[in-house]
């Protein structure tokens, strides 16, 4: 497992230098153990994604450091307060927006928007203030009075945020933002992402998109069965198996795959294969990591009995 | 923690209720008003004229006051775990509720306010129908007025406990047509219990709608201070806010 230092920080500094500093999570439902001893150390002012195929254990994750899920065990600590003794004072410093749509469906954008403010004690008169400037900053301006069932996914997403940024929280939590969103709504949602980033808040967010991971993370942790098997940026993770990747498409429809460090070894690997055979030499690429991490067999077994 | 925080906080907690009700008022309120007016229609017109009185007073008299006790129950209890329940699990926004400032009472309270004053109004509204049927024998009295708005605040409970407890809305349609309809037939609304053979009434004084009736009925026609079964309405309303209170407390409410 490598880690990422910032030029400006040095994490190794201590504990206060995380804002989410998690040791050992274990969370287990019975004899199912969905998270096992995951280590998740997040610096302010980064996006921190956490990438891992479906049933990772991402939601779990969220939901022990959102104070949602007590942990069987594991040592917390967000935005400097321990958990759970500090349950309340962690609360008021995070937002979160959920892997499902939590939206009160039958009133509209501003009515939601209005009541999580109260929810959250913000002083009457900061509510329309702050709403006013969230949903401008957002573009939902022209879609307050809509009632929420009539919006597309993506906008119901950017309600479920402006809502969860009412209490003004340093570290906001997404689960899987922009699953099931179209292309255009994804991009919409990553470039508010960034803004609200470059804002000042902490971003947590989990996905199961590559993309989104590469495009939007400063570190990306990468999560499969209920383990961390990787942490770097993007760059980082691809230069960990190999900058390079020599693809080999096999006669059975099935793919193999070297990586090398070097274009030479790369390049010198690729030329070995005789002219009739069909090779790839490209860069490594962040799905590359994934999928080697997370099991690039299952999918070419996959792929094999699809074909027959 | 004061009562007025609670009750501060329990508004916050109700007012996306309140912005629905400003919205769909008169569909929430025909919702509410129809069973207790076919109630009314049926037993009062249809066979009020055939029924010997009851208790010294004319059947039209007893009925009434045994409908609104029924409406304390029907008018709200539906629409808030089918509610909770949504919100716990289908938009599971009841985790987000529960990440916020906000007490376990006032999250009790605020989930059941907007269902208890609709009730209260869908009482009223009953009481005033009845007044215009039937005006002979009737009190409307403030002691009337509190055992219905107790009534309507225990069944008000009931509907969040029921929306904590269940998995599904399958559960919730199992509680209604084991409980809850039972409920509305056997605890004493349109006839009087001590006609049921014994062993029925040995399973009705364990639900609280026959209480409910029995004080209602008891005010509105003048019977006497129903102190008792006001009093046993009360303690299954506190049993029943208490339960999630402890529910909500534990985490038990939490869909995962
Ligand atoms: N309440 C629960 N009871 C039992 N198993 C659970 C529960 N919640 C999650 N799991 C299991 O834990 C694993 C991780 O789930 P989750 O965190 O939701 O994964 P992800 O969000 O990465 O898809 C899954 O196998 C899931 O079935
Ligand atoms: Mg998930």
């Amino acid at each position: 497992m490598s880690s990422s230092k910032r030029p400006s920080r040095d994490p190794e500094a201590g504990a206060s230098e995380y804002i989410i500093d998690a040791e050992g999570v274990v969370v287990r439902f019975g004899e199912k153990t969905a998270v096992d001893g995951v280590d998740v150390k997040v610096l302010p002012g980064e996006i921190y994604g956490l990438l891992g195929p479906n049933g990772a254990g991402k939601t779990t994750t969220i939901r022990v450091l959102t104070t949602l899920q007590t942990p069987t065990a594991g040592r917390i600590s967000v935005g400097g307060l321990p958990m759970p003794s500090e349950n309340k004072g962690i609360r008021e410093k995070i937002g979160i927006v959920q892997q499902m749509i939590s939206l009160d469906k039958d009133i509209s954008v501003r009515e939601n928007i209005i009541c999580h403010g109260y929810f959250q004690k913000v002083p009457k008169a900061d509510i329309m203030r702050r709403m006013d400037s969230i949903s401008s900053a957002m573009g939902l301006t022209p879609f307050l009075d809509s009632t929420v069932v009539r919006l597309s996914g993506g906008w119901q997403r950017k309600t479920s945020i402006a809502c969860a940024l009412m209490h003004d929280p340093e570290i906001l939590f997404l689960d899987e933002p922009t699953a099931g969103l179209d292309t255009q709504s994804r991009h919409m949602l990553w470039d508010m992402i960034r803004q609200l980033n470059k804002a000042g808040t902490t971003i947590f967010l989990t996905t199961h998109y590559i993309e989104e991971a590469e495009s939007l993370c400063n570190r990306v942790a990468i999560l499969n069965g209920g383990r961390m098997a990787a942490l770097g940026s993007p760059r980082e993770l691809c230069d960990g198996i190999g900058r390079f990747a020599v693809e080999h498409n096999n006669e059975d429809h099935t793919r193999s795959y070297r990586y090398f460090s070097d274009w030479d070894g790369a390049k010198a690997f690729a030329a070995g294969f005789g002219d009739d055979e069909s090779v790839v030499l490209r860069k490594t690429s962040l799905e590359d990591v994934f999928l080697e991490l997370t099991g690039r067999k299952v999918t070419a077994d996959f792929v094999k009995v699809v074909r027959i | 923690m004061s009562l007025l925080s609670v009750f501060d906080e329990a508004l916050r907690v109700a007012r996306p209720d309140v912005y629905y009700l400003r919205r769909n008022f008169l569909s929430v309120l025909v919702t509410m008003l129809v069973t207790p007016l076919l109630y009314f229609v049926s037993f009062c017109y249809g066979l009020g004229s055939s029924v010997s009185d009851i208790g010294g007073v004319s059947y039209v008299a007893f009925v009434i006051p045994g409908v609104v006790a029924l409406s304390t129950l029907t008018s709200s209890f539906s629409a808030i775990a089918n509610k909770v329940l949504a919100q716990r699990i289908y938009y599971t926004s009841f985790d987000e509720i529960v990440l916020c400032p906000l007490s376990p009472s006032a999250v009790i309270l605020g989930k059941a306010l907007v269902g208890f004053l609709k009730s209260m109004l869908a009482c009223s509204i009953l009481l005033a129908i009845g007044l215009l049927m039937s005006a002979d024998g009737m009190h409307v009295t403030p002691m009337l007025y509190l055992c219905i708005a107790v009534s309507c605040l225990t069944f008000s409970f009931l509907g969040v406990l029921v929306g904590f407890i269940s998995k599904s809305l399958t559960d919730i349609i199992m509680f209604t047509s084991l409980i809850v309809v039972p409920m509305t037939f056997l605890c004493g609304t349109v006839f009087s219990v001590s006609s049921l053979p014994e062993a029925v009434q040995y399973f009705i004084s364990a639900l609280p709608l026959t209480y409910s009736v029995e004080c209602i009925r008891a005010a509105a026609l003048g019977w006497g201070v129903p102190l008792l079964s006001l009093a046993v309405t009360a303690a299954f309303g506190a049993a029943f806010f208490a339960i999630c209170h402890w529910m909500l407390v534990s985490g038990r409410i939490s869909k995962k």
